[in-house]
């Protein structure tokens, strides 16, 4: 009968998938899966659907006569009894499966033994008064979750929109700000759902939690991520979150669903933090979360804040693991020899005092928990310890990236529609005011060739006002090197007074120096070529008035590598659609100007590609009646969305827009934060490895200490005491790891920082490995790892409160 | 009058293979107050689980058992933790102490799960260890203890937070005959000075002699001992 029963199980189960095989290949024959998916859906997520299925079943069926009937005109599709056949065999097959199953489950079981002398006496109370479902507990995790969920949303747009109207009186608040202030309200109210439903059942409850996340805190985010694909959830969501989707595309290159699932998945870890916070602070009949003999308890079983211990494990996060262990080995052994050698000599005295001292020596080793113990320890260290060098690391490398592109960059851009704006003083002088705005200066930006003689080359070409432009971006300090003028760099001061520009010449040794005369402005004629300006054969003629001092120009010092010219010398800038209207089209349109410096911002991409020249100039050669727009700096960068759109307000829109850097560099700063992020999950596999030695260590603990669990027991300690002793245990290991992995990794990160490690330039454009401590994210990993280690302690904690007083206290 | 401990009508079996065993046929038995009581039967004849279920270390199958008036059976773990830790004392066969605490802080144990005041319940548990004769071993850790020891500040522990109920299951099963004496006499003095109920399992018909009150347990249900 038994295995009758186990043969129906199976055999039901297969029944039941081949079913609804059947049925998914029916309805997928027929194209109409799309049609029915979500009835589909609900009908796998959970049992409240089954009517739901069988309807849409029902519906399929009829199917064809419906889609006869409305679009006739389409081929039809063959409509016969035996059409369908699959749909309703899959059907039939799917009831039949589930009905074995069930048997397979509810038979009847053979009675064992003759009914005992109990039958008739009153149930026991406990079994009695059980129950294995608590709606109350249900609707405490679920309404605790979807509230978090909408207060962290609504609270998010609210602080966001109240950020953009109120930063025109100064105040208001970043995205960043306003997302951790409404987050840590969500995870605060997802754990107090979780605390309050625990605490009314007195137990985790976790078939509750698992329909709470499914079913209350699961559309949320789904419907999120389907906001941008469904037009209808455009319209009436999205428009309302547009600042939730910015936020979470931050995270990755037009994904802000990554960002949705994060949040989701840490504010059900909060409701499980808090439902377990909940069962344990209420197991015990009272609101209590004291740790006085718990701790006390923990402290003993695990001893974990040995100095010894946590000077080794120190020890070997930073130097490795082979320089201590010769350490430690030499000590032991110089330690052995001393010891034997006074027990020896106690032995002559009185060989008892020896024996005991002997004893006491061998009786010094470690046991098996206490080494899990330290390998724990040393786990969660190491992983923390990897997550901050490598965060801080990465950090560098994106300040240093920042720090170039916003060099070279501005924070933001007014812009016009059309092409210029001629009222560029007016739209300076007005936003001037703008509470938290560093500088501004006009710019133009185009596309043209350079030549020399040696070579051609596209570039990005821009005018720029030498008065403002260092408020905005750092050219004048790229134009120095090392914080000082040089001959080989030129001057910003030479694009308006070009015929100050000195020539620099290098010396045999490829050192440039002045030429004799000093800082004499004198052109050197090169003698390969016959003068500076005449041959220009190509489209202008030769202009009579030779000594006309040519435009000043500025290139990266890549380009002018390229490009073999120096300070001084002549450059063509051609602009293929600058010329007046020839025949064939647009004429290009050339013009010379000498280099009146070189810059070096550090960043190939800008070194290579980037030449500036006056505004005026500029406005000249492309014809323009004024810049293409001005080039905004703000005291803050993090502030640099909020202030643009403030500006753009201001200017009362069309015809302006403005554009902030993270807008204009979203890929560049989206794939390095996405690449953190990964990095951070992957580099958290350590510490989750780690977790996995703790969950090992405490089993072992509550193997060891099953006796004394028992006993415990029977002293009063309530279940919720006794995952609380393991609780703390794991949380001491965590914690122990925790702090000595961020000791050891400030450590490393300070080295790298003060000491450095040499990069080859060559390939990384950077001379050492940049490292940048962000406090946020330092104390982030530690709270991961700590946290980590607290839900991998849970599952043993709660094996230890099941152990049976009467099952540990059986004598021996 | 409420009596002060009352069964009625307990039933416990335990299922091996399949196969019941009824451990306890319908045990009624009622305590009154200052009772010292031995209960006396063959291996097996299933004492220690009426002695645990009567402590609520095991849950009993049906039946009530009521102490002061209060059903006992029907409370949840949180009220019987608090019962186990206020109102039973416990003595076991084995001493069953902590390994890594000392014999103070085993005794100190249960007034700490009661979150007494650490300091207070150390002067309670040498109180309580000069009682038993071993204030001298105080700072000893359990593994330092002979057996007879370990067994008194087990009784010492039992006797922490005054227990109107102490509960001792074979206390001198593993120990040679005097020194099992040494502890029935304590326990005697325990149940005449302090006024502690209490109900001393035992096979050890000579000793359970000196009870007053003396209970036998066989097939399932508990008869007063002749003689």
């Amino acid at each position: 009968m038994k295995d009758l029963r186990v043969l129906f199980r199976w055999l039901g189960g297969a029944l039941a998938l081949a079913g609804l095989a059947a049925i998914l290949a029916g309805l997928a024959r027929r194209e109409v899966v799309g049609l029915f998916s979500g009835d589909l859906a609900l009908g796998v997520l959970g049992w409240g659907a089954f009517v739901e299925l069988l309807v849409s079943f029902g519906v399929a069926g009829l199917y064809d006569t419906v889609h006869a009937a409305i679009v006739s005109t389409l081929p039809k599709v063959k409509s016969s009894g035996l059409e369908n056949l699959e749909i309703w065999a899959g059907l039939g097959l799917w009831v039949v499966g589930w009905g074995l199953l069930s048997q397979g489950f509810t038979g009847p079981e053979a009675a064992a033994s003759p009914p005992s002398a109990a039958v008739g006496t009153p149930l026991h109370p406990r079994i009695a008064q059980y129950r294995d479902f608590h709606w109350g507990t249900l609707a405490a995790y679920g309404l605790g979750f979807l509230l978090a969920e909408v207060a962290m949303l609504g609270l998010f747009v609210l602080l966001v929109g109240k950020g953009a109207q109120a930063g025109a009186e100064g105040g208001g608040l970043g995205h960043v700000t306003a997302f951790l202030i409404a987050f840590g309200l969500g995870l605060l109210l997802a754990a107090l759902g979780g605390f309050l439903g625990a605490a009314h059942s007195g137990r985790l409850s976790t078939p509750e939690a698992t329909i709470a996340i499914l079913y209350f805190g699961l559309p949320v985010p789904i419907v999120l991520s389907l906001m941008t694909q469904v037009g209808w959830l455009m319209l009436h969501v999205g428009v309302h979150l547009r600042e939730v989707a910015y936020l979470s595309a931050q995270l990755g290159e037009n994904r802000p669903e990554l960002g949705y699932w994060l949040v989701f998945g840490a504010l059900a870890l909060a409701l499980v933090l808090g439902l377990n916070l909940g069962f344990v602070a209420t197991s015990s009949g009272r609101l209590d979360l004291k740790l006085t003999y718990e701790s006390f308890i923990a402290n003993r079983h695990v001893q974990v804040f040995r100095p010894r211990l946590l000077l080794s494990i120190f020890a070997v996060l930073i130097l490795g693991i082979v320089p201590p262990l010769v350490l430690y080995l030499i000590v032991m052994a110089a330690e052995q020899v001393v010891e034997r050698t006074r027990i020896r000599h106690l032995g002559l005295k009185d060989p008892l005092l020896a024996s005991e001292a002997l004893h006491a020596l061998k009786k010094r080793g470690q046991t098996p928990t206490a080494m899990m113990t330290t390998l724990s320890v040393g786990g969660v260290g190491v992983g923390v310890m990897a997550l901050i060098i490598v965060l801080s690391v990465m950090s560098g490398f994106e300040l240093d990236l920042q720090s170039k592109i916003l060099g070279t960059n501005s924070h933001g851009v007014v812009l016009k529609y059309g092409d210029a704006m001629p009222e560029w003083r007016e739209v300076m002088d007005k936003i001037a005011p703008v509470k938290g705005l560093a500088g501004q200066t006009p710019f133009v930006l185009n596309e043209v060739m350079i030549s020399s003689d040696g070579n051609i080359s596209g570039s990005m070409i821009k005018g720029i006002d030498p008065e403002s432009v260092g408020t905005v971006t750092d050219l004048p300090k790229y134009l120095k090197r090392d914080g000082l003028d040089c001959p080989s760099c030129g001057k910003l001061e030479w694009l308006t007074t070009p015929e100050k520009i000195v020539r620099a010449r290098l010396t045999p040794m490829g050192e440039p120096m002045l030429d004799e005369k000093g800082g004499a402005a004198v052109d050197w004629p090169k003698p390969e070529r016959k003068s500076g300006l005449e041959d220009d054969p190509l489209i202008e003629a030769p202009k009579p008035d030779a000594t006309k001092v040519l435009p000043g120009i500025l290139l990266g010092k890549e380009l002018a590598l390229s490009l073999k010219v120096q300070v001084g010398d002549r450059v063509n800038v051609v602009s293929p659609l600058g010329g007046e209207l020839g025949p064939q089209g647009p004429m290009p349109k050339s013009r010379p100007f000498k280099v009146a410096g070189i810059f070096y911002s550090g960043m190939y991409e800008y070194d290579s590609k980037f030449v500036y020249i006056d505004l005026h100039q500029a406005m000249d050669f492309f014809n323009l009646k004024g810049p293409t727009g001005l080039e905004l700096k703000f005291e803050d960068v993090d502030n640099a969305r909020r202030l643009t759109r403030q500006i753009y307000d201001l200017l009362e829109g069309y015809p302006y827009r403005t554009r902030d850097w993270g807008e204009m560099n979203k890929n560049l700063f989206a794939a390095l934060r996405l690449e953190k992020l990964v990095m951070g999950i992957i580099l958290s596999v350590i510490v989750i490895v780690a977790a996995g030695l703790i969950v090992a260590t405490v089993i072992m603990l509550v193997l060891e200490k099953r006796k004394e669990i028992a006993v415990l027991k029977a002293l009063g300690v309530s279940d919720g005491g006794v995952v609380k002793i393991f609780l703390t245990e794991g949380l001491q290991i965590g914690i122990a790891g925790g702090l000595l992995g961020l000791v050891a990794g400030l450590g490393w990160c300070l080295f790298i920082e003060k000491v450095g490690i040499k990069l080859d330039p060559q390939v990384y454009y950077i001379p050492a490995l940049p490292v940048r401590i962000e406090a946020f994210q330092t104390v982030l990993s530690v709270v991961v790892a700590v946290l980590i280690t607290f839900l991998a302690s849970i599952y043993p904690a709660l094996e230890a409160s099941q152990v049976e007083p009467v099952e540990g206290l059986k004598s021996e | 009058m409420t009596p002060f401990l009352e069964l009625k009508d307990v039933h416990k079996s335990y299922f091996l293979h399949g196969k019941r065993i009824d451990v306890l046929r319908g045990v009624s038995l009622t305590i009154e107050k200052g009772e010292l009581v031995s209960l006396i039967g063959s291996s097996g004849s299933g004492k220690s689980t009426f002695l645990h279920v009567m402590g609520t270390l095991d849950a009993a199958a049906s039946g009530t058992l009521r102490f002061e008036g209060r059903d006992v059976f029907a409370m949840n773990d949180a009220e019987l933790a608090e019962l186990r830790n206020q109102t039973f004392g416990f003595v076991f066969q084995s001493h069953f102490l902590l390994p890594e605490f000392t014999a103070a802080e085993n005794v100190a144990m249960p007034g700490l799960i009661r979150r007494q005041d650490r300091k207070a319940c150390d002067l309670r548990a040498r109180e309580l260890l000069d009682r038993v004769g071993l204030l001298a071993r105080a700072d000893h850790r359990p593994g330092e203890l002979s057996g007879g020891e370990s067994q008194r500040v087990a009784l010492a522990r039992a006797l922490m937070l005054k227990p109107a109920l102490l509960l001792a299951d074979e206390p001198t099963g593993n120990l040679d005959p005097a020194t099992g004496e040494g502890i029935h006499q304590l326990l005697r003095e325990v149940n005449r000075d302090l006024g502690v109920t209490a109900v001393v399992v035992t096979h050890n018909e000579t000793l359970a002699r000196l009870m007053p009150r003396r209970l036998r347990i066989s097939e399932g249900r508990v008869v007063t001992a002749e003689g």
